[in-house]
């Protein structure tokens, strides 16, 4: 892990010597004990906060995506012979480079607009996990070391297994090694679980519907609609989300639990072929509501109707944007 | 007041949103052939199945709407080419992402009734009615006003 970091800070410290990337994106120490979180690199000098470890968490496709569309904005009133592309570099990991290949595939930058440190990851830690783990006590310090995590908390020291904090996400990640990358980092990480990665869905596909529609409920009953999903969600990226709109006002403003509900089920469905389980919006989630349940069924429909999983694949086009008129499913249309 | 219509035989309310090329043509056809079919349906005209956003559906059953027909032209029928295709991949991944999230499946039913068919369109509707009087009023996912 240490060499990864070494080689990643030279690589960074490379790019921007060489102009190739004008901005990389990557994740620095966070303020808090056992965080990591998203960092800005402009000069060579600032390349060695770069770091990478099992505490590396939010999806970093949705800056790129915000970084060009405000570069893109500022280049409006430029003379179109004037305007300047700008090269985005990004650290990425499997789940990364999936969002990305999703923006590419709906045409919201270039290939050439962003120059990819492909990096193989071995998953990420769950922090609410390790808030359970250690019963709720305050982290004042920690370090992860050979898959152990060694805290002092408020509570005395505590020692955690890794892998037991994981986040479910990774866990049964199927593509922890980057897909498309301009250069790799390290060696290709083994494969996690794969093969149970929708037991969850299976288990909760086969319980009544009462009790599914209870289960809903009560989730998105913790829902206060901060909208943090959204914004940590790369697939969410729309100029004018329909949580805002309001011609017509797909949703509404008070405080209704349905509305919530209808929010909740919308978003979620808006991520048919583009969820790629990177759980940035479980992970941002203030209440903990469980998205990842939802969105894994969703993520289950499109290999099941549509052989496709979100981003795995440059020249798989996203699902909903094509058809096959003989063989799409059609057991659902109501026949008198 | 509230407890009289109550007292009163419930009748579904159906939101049918069809397609102007084929299926309300098709319901036209039923009217001038003089077909008698159920009074529950309430039928919005859109251009093209592939226009329709899932949000009109979702926001129908949260207005009230017992059940909500999506309706228009045959595969390959289309009269935009390809716009029910699109339409009906979107329209199986709804379905089955509702019945998942615990709302009955059939509150949202997808058939195909083309301009000719008339006699089709009646029995449609009488199809839906019935299963949806079988299901009894929606309670799901319903905002009540007050």
């Amino acid at each position: 892990m240490e060499n990864i970091e070494t080689k990643l800070r030279e690589e960074a410290k490379r790019l921007l010597l060489e102009k190739k990337a004008d901005v990389i994106i990557g994740y620095e120490k966070g303020t808090l004990p056992l965080t990591a979180t998203p960092c800005f690199i402009t000069t060579p000098e600032e390349a060695d906060k770069l770091v990478w470890n099992n505490l590396c968490t939010q999806n970093l496709a949705k800056f790129v995506h915000d970084l060009i569309t405000v570069h893109k904005n500022s280049q409006k009133r430029v003379k179109p012979e004037d305007r300047k592309k700008k090269v985005i570099g990004v650290v990425a990991r499997g789940c990364t480079t999936r969002s990305l290949i999703i923006h590419l595939q709906e045409r919201q930058y270039e290939r050439d607009e962003v120059y990819i440190i492909g990096i193989p990851c071995d998953g990420y830690l769950d922090g609410k996990g390790l808030k359970v783990a250690v019963g709720g006590a305050d982290i004042v310090e920690g370090t992860i070391d050979g898959g152990q995590i060694k805290m002092k908390t408020s509570d005395g020291d505590k020692t955690v297994a890794l892998k037991d904090v994981l986040a479910d996400s990774c866990l049964t990640c199927r593509f922890n090694n980057p897909i498309i990358s301009d250069i790799m980092i390290g060696q290709n990480a083994p494969a996690m679980n794969p093969d149970a990665e929708y037991n969850d869905v299976k288990d909760f596909e086969a319980k009544p519907i009462e009790e599914r529609w209870a289960y809903f409920v009560k989730e998105m009953e913790k829902c206060m609609r901060c909208n943090a999903c959204r914004q940590a969600c790369p697939s969410c990226y729309c100029p004018t989300c329909f949580v805002e709109q309001s011609q017509p006002q797909w949703i509404g403003i008070g405080e209704d639990k349905t509305d919530a509900q209808v929010f909740q089920f919308m978003r979620l469905y808006h991520m048919v072929g583009r969820c790629v389980d990177c759980g940035s919006c479980v992970s941002v989630c203030p209440m903990g509501v469980d998205l990842r349940k939802f969105l894994k069924k969703i993520d289950k429909d499109c290999w099941e109707l549509f052989a496709n999983r979100a981003g795995s694949s440059m020249e798989d086009m996203p699902p909903l944007g094509k058809y096959d008129e003989h063989h799409d499913k059609e057991d659902f249309i109501f026949n008198p | 007041m509230a407890e009289n219509l109550a007292s009163k035989e419930w009748e579904p309310k159906i939101v049918a949103i069809v397609c102007n090329w084929c299926t309300y043509a098709g319901a036209d056809l039923a009217g001038i052939s003089r077909i008698q079919y159920p009074p529950n349906v309430r039928i919005i005209r859109v251009p093209c199945t592939g226009r329709i956003n899932p949000f009109y559906i979702v926001k129908a059953l949260q207005s009230g709407a017992d059940a909500v027909l999506v309706s228009g032209c045959h595969p390959g029928e289309c009269h935009y080419i390809s716009g029910n295709l699109v339409a009906r991949r979107k329209f199986a991944t709804l379905k089955s992402f509702l019945n998942y999230v615990g709302v009955e499946g059939d509150r949202a039913m997808f058939t195909w009734v083309s301009a000719s068919e008339g006699d089709r369109f009646a029995q449609v509707i009488r199809g839906v009615t019935a299963k949806v009087k079988a299901l009894g009023p929606a309670k799901k996912l319903i905002k009540k006003i007050g």
